[in-house]
């Protein structure tokens, strides 16, 4: 039986196997206490599976990288990625790898017909339902007064054109509402901008509506312009092909009476 | 005769765009600054090819909309400026390319 850690006789990781998004990872470092934090962080998330794309990780600061498919910088960790793996450094903690994982992933879902978008997913009824908005619009909140179980992610949603239909994958990356870890997906009941209101109501939205309402809570860190022509196409294609509506509700169970089912 | 009245004008080829709803969605990359574009404006976009001016465009408008050729003309001149103002579009031949699509 093949193991998602590999543990080194000295109860040390030397490497740690991901399966984000239908998206097969392998985390290796010779930083050992990363990699078991990598390891406890991500539980849940990890899968072994052949074919797996490489992130080498390094607590040292790299020298300025030669030319990559993708690069970007965060608080003096770098992440470079190419077709064939991808590099962190100056990675000093589990918060930085973190933070360098979202980016990558960011970047590596384009060619997956995915992306990473601000908002918690529930799942009821076998359908994913997405809940779009910044900070403090509510996601945690519908999270919460979500059955629990359901909750794929109260912060970060991956959506992915699985074979022409939507679905919504559960990421490890969570914000107030820590979510059970499950790693599963379903397709999309809907995309709904949260509003705060004194009654419950779902209004539907065009599709250019949706574009415009997923576009500033989409996560993305390239500055290629091929890369983010790419997004733009992706989104394009999930806004027409994916139901968006307005939900104004109460902070109560009760606007899951309004959804469409 | 303003600088875009006269001009002739070209997409920043460092943008990316869309069409959706006979709305445009353009995003600036180096920025993340989305921008949109209502119907008018994304025909007069679709329209601006290195090519043609504000003249050229204005006369698209009349035959496209109900519209004077008046109006059509200082609505374009008035859109080219604020696209120009927003780096946007490229006065023609300043930089090679296009990503139309």
């Amino acid at each position: 039986m093949r193991q998602a850690h590999a543990i080194l006789g000295s109860g040390v990781h030397a490497h740690v196997d991901l399966l984000i998004g239908s998206l097969p990872l392998r985390l290796s470092s010779d930083d050992s206490s990363l990699l078991s934090a990598a390891a406890k962080r991500y539980r849940g998330f990890d899968a072994p599976q052949e074919n797996r794309f490489s992130i080498k990780i390094q607590r040292e600061p790299a020298p300025t990288p030669e030319r990559h498919s993708f690069s970007c910088d965060f608080e003096g960790a770098r992440v470079v990625a190419d077709a064939d793996g991808a590099y962190f450094s100056g990675v000093r903690n589990e918060y930085a790898l973190d933070s360098l994982l979202r980016m990558f992933l960011s970047w590596a879902l384009l060619s997956q017909q995915g992306f990473l978008l601000h908002a918690a997913t529930v799942v009821k009824s076998g359908k994913a339902y997405v809940f779009v908005g910044r900070s403090g619009a509510g996601k945690s909140t519908v999270a919460s007064l979500s059955p629990r179980g359901t909750v794929l992610t109260d912060e970060i949603s991956l959506l992915k054109d699985v074979g022409g239909e939507w679905h919504a994958f559960g990421t490890p990356f969570w914000g107030e509402f820590r979510a059970d870890g499950t790693n599963t997906s379903a397709p999309l009941g809907g995309i709904f901008r949260l509003v705060q209101a004194t009654a419950n109501r779902v209004v539907p939205l065009r599709p250019s509506e949706l574009l415009k309402t997923m576009l500033p809570c989409v996560l993305f860190f390239s500055s290629q312009l091929g890369d983010n022509d790419r997004l733009l196409q992706i989104l394009v294609a999930a806004s027409e092909q994916v139901a968006g509506y307005n939900l104004e509700f109460q902070k109560n169970r009760s606007f899951w009476e309004v959804l469409p089912s | 005769m303003n600088v875009a009245a006269s001009g002739v004008w070209q997409k920043n080829p460092t943008l990316a765009w869309r069409e959706i709803d006979e709305e445009t969605v353009i995003i600036s990359p180096g920025e993340s600054v989305m921008h949109e574009l209502n119907d008018t404006g994304s025909f007069v976009w679709r329209n601006i090819d290195g090519h043609r001016n504000a003249e050229d465009l204005a006369s698209l408008l009349v035959e496209q909309y109900e519209v004077t050729r008046e109006t059509a003309l200082a609505d374009t001149i008035s859109l080219l400026e604020e696209l120009s103002t927003r780096k946007l579009l490229l006065p023609a031949g300043s930089q090679q390319g296009d990503s139309g699509r």
